[in-house]
């Protein structure tokens, strides 16, 4: 295939002609997250035993049956009897709450991406998140789009990407047993690094979605209670969200369908 | 209502001024009014030519002319056949009728053209945004506004080099456009 | 002593045929859809992986307490059921106590879901009890008219009459319409299609278990393994003579548990109403025809 010479690296051929808004994403490169090492346990046993819990973590997990975007019709293909999934342990589960794994297929629309964070949050950890197709990369066939949001990993932690439009299932169960081998090796971490760099990921999505952003799940605290506070955990985003955070009223339920607040 | 109305309903509505009528196909009319006369049409072709269904309302914008062009698709059961009714109101305060006392469907596709091109429809029951609710941004659709300079601005890429695109390139393949170049 | 042993290996007994039985389940669905099922430790891998989850999502302690009587309802009544070799409680309580028992579990879950404040699960552990209501009648019936037939309500005599009678006092033979309807109770007693309503994955998110995550879902996992174990078991111990050894014992219980399930995968699931009218109807003629039988 005909290649053109350009020097490979970030930040080539854009920049200098563009002009950037206080709007504009924050954007972070790979390495200035800080590497997860795993923690070797003093305890030989202990960490036989983490090595058999990952192994465990590995061969059984559960999606999310809600597949954003058109690539979700390669999933049921994967499901059926042809490539089947369930040979790998993996099982579609419908709420976010049994999850493990978040499934972005295809593009994120600014709608879904709000929908789609509420579900991130509400999933337990260990959670992981895979983006398929190209849309979740770089905007894919819809970059130009001013509705889409481009760069998913600005928003919240992605742990692999399988590409194409769509891929193939094929493709998409490799992508699958590439994270079973990133969990069974203890790299698959990237939940924590939710906690560890709210204020960035906060950031992000107050720029879309304006100052009151709020989810009601409460971020700051869970970090403080699962001790995965770092110095990036608070910054002037999440003083924003201090200022507007409202507490959150139970949703009221009638039986005959006028709402009453509660 | 004869079954064959609109293989001469074009005849009809010729005879009337300021009416332009052009027959596109045999069950495909197109016709150009006033803006004034569309409403009092789309009654007449509702109640008395069995054109009781509304496909669907359009917009198109004319930025040279400095006009929208709003298109009426109305459908009859009864003759199975399409007429288009298109009229053209000023760009700048982008004001219009609605029509959702002759069809009731049009509250949505009015509410979908508020919020893509700005124009107001008088009377509509309810314009709120329903599509983009969390835009905050010009009306998208309207010429003027350039999407992709928008994206340049607003978003960051991110520099996608996975190992097998290194081994692919290592070995003299590679992306022939690479995407950074195509964004320029 | 002994006793103490026992109570302490029923349940754990109960627990690993009952992940047995669900690798079956699975494997038998997935035969049916013309696909390989999932490997032979899968269960354990989910229920390890679910209570490895670092991370815990509670509602409070009612919301605890409710998992924590699911499972427990369902231990206790594991050392009601004799099993060759071993009789636990079953001289103290006999059936009448295993059926109260076993409607602890659902009422646990009912208290959990209820702290939960998702209209979800409000409406799937409502439907869930009135399913309960629904094949609990029958089964009362069935219940009846075989410690009627046997005299006792003495699980472990009602096994020991069986064996010693040989396949003719078996109750399916002596009872034979009573044994229908208990068969057909058994798909509702285990939560499985056309009976599923409850569950109903799709429609309401799993129903009660939509807020339960992390290791509340590894309990309701284990208590659905104590839960095939018991109706397979409890239906064995009714109808099919106990079992003199483990192996026709085990024979006897996974076969039992196969048959609804082979046929739930052709079924959709009825709605609640109508499952309510249908087991009122059938399954509770056949009982009473039966029971008119065996006590003439």
């Amino acid at each position: 295939m005909a290649r053109i010479d350009c020097p490979a690296g970030p930040g080539n051929g854009d920049d200098v002609t563009k002009d950037k808004t206080e709007n504009t994403l924050i954007k972070r490169d790979d390495e200035s997250f800080p590497i997860e090492v795993r923690q070797e346990r003093t305890n030989p046993l202990a960490n036989v035993f983490d090595g058999l819990v990952r192994f465990c973590q590995a061969r059984s997990m559960f999606m999310l049956h809600y597949c954003t975007g058109c690539g979700a019709i390669e999933l049921p293909p994967a499901m059926t009897s042809r490539f089947d999934m369930e040979r790998l342990g993996i099982q579609p589960m419908v709420t976010p709450r049994q999850a493990d794994i978040l499934l972005i297929t295809g593009y994120v629309s600014i709608k879904t991406l709000k929908r789609i964070i509420l579900t991130y949050e509400q999933m337990p950890a260990p959670k992981y998140v895979i983006g398929i197709c190209s849309c979740t990369v770089n905007g894919g066939m819809y970059w130009q789009s001013y509705a889409t949001a481009k760069m998913l990993k600005a928003y919240f932690p992605v742990d692999i990407y399988i590409a194409g439009c769509m891929p193939r299932p094929e493709a998409v169960i490799e992508g699958l047993k590439d994270l079973m081998g990133d969990i069974k090796t203890g790299r698959a971490n990237s939940w924590k690094k939710y906690f560890q760099n709210y204020d960035y990921y906060l950031g992000n999505q107050q720029k879309l979605f304006g100052e009151n952003w709020q989810t009601p799940t409460d971020i700051v605290a869970e970090a403080q209670h699962y001790n995965l506070m770092t110095d990036q955990t608070l910054g002037e985003h999440t003083a924003l969200l201090e200022k507007h955070q409202q507490p959150l009223q139970a949703l009221g339920m009638s039986l005959h369908g006028q709402k009453e607040k509660a | 209502m004869s079954k064959e109305l609109n293989l001469w309903l074009d005849k009809l509505l010729s005879d009337i001024e300021s009416v332009k009528v052009k027959r596109n196909s045999s069950r495909r009319i197109r016709i150009d009014v006033e803006p004034r006369a569309l409403p009092a049409l789309l009654e007449l072709l509702q109640g008395r030519a069995s054109y009781v269904h509304l496909s669907a309302i359009s917009c198109v914008d004319w930025i040279d002319d400095d006009q929208f062009e709003l298109v009426y698709h109305v459908w009859s059961y009864e003759t199975n056949s399409l007429v288009s009714a298109h009229t053209r109101i000023p760009r700048e305060p982008g004001v219009y009728l609605s029509i959702y006392d002759l069809y009731e469907p049009a509250g949505f596709f009015e509410r979908d053209i508020h919020e893509m091109y700005g124009v107001y429809f008088e009377g509509s029951p309810d314009m709120g945004k329903f599509i983009l609710t969390e835009w905050n941004g010009p009306p998208p659709m309207r010429k003027e506004f350039d999407s992709e300079a928008f994206v340049n601005q607003t978003f960051e890429w991110e520099n996608y080099r996975p190992q097998w695109l290194k081994d692919l390139e290592e070995e003299g393949g590679g992306i022939s456009i690479r995407p950074e170049d195509a964004r320029r | 002593m002994h006793l103490l042993l026992e109570l302490l290996l029923m349940p754990l007994v109960a627990f690993i045929v009952g992940l047995a039985m669900v690798l079956m389940l699975r494997k038998i669905a997935a035969r049916l859809q013309r696909r390989i099922g999932p490997p032979f430790l899968q269960p354990v891998y989910d229920i390890v992986k679910l209570y490895s989850k670092e991370t815990q999502i509670s509602h409070g302690l009612i919301h605890e307490m409710g998992i924590v009587m699911a499972v427990g309802g369902y231990i206790a009544a594991e050392t009601l059921l004799p099993v060759p070799g071993m009789r636990g409680l079953a001289d103290m309580g006999g059936i009448v106590t295993l059926t109260y028992l076993l409607m602890v579990p659902s009422l646990g879950m009912a208290l959990g879901v209820g702290q939960c404040a998702n209209p979800n699960g409000s409406i799937g552990i409502s439907r869930a009890l009135t399913a309960m209501l629904a094949y609990d009648v029958p089964f009362i019936l069935v219940v009846f008219g075989v410690a009627w037939v046997h005299g006792t309500t003495n699980l472990a005599e009602i096994i020991e009459i069986q064996q010693q009678g040989g396949v003719q006092t078996w109750g399916l033979v002596q009872m034979p319409l009573l044994a229908l309807a208990g068969l057909m109770t058994l798909p509702a007693m285990m939560g499985k299609q056309p009976f599923e309503i409850y569950v109903a994955p799709a429609e309401i998110a799993t129903g009660p278990m939509v807020e339960m995550g992390g290791k509340f879902m590894g309990g309701l996992f284990v208590m659905q393994c104590f839960q095939l174990y018991t109706v397979g078991v409890l239906y064995t111990t009714l109808f099919l003579g106990g079992g003199e050894n483990w192996p026709v014992f085990l024979l006897k219980v996974f076969a039992v548990v196969a048959i609804p399930m082979s046929a739930a995968l052709m079924f959709p699931r009825y709605r609640t109403e109508d499952m309510l009218r249908l087991m009122w109807k059938w399954p509770v003629l056949i009982a009473l025809l039966g029971l008119v039988m065996v006590m003439t």
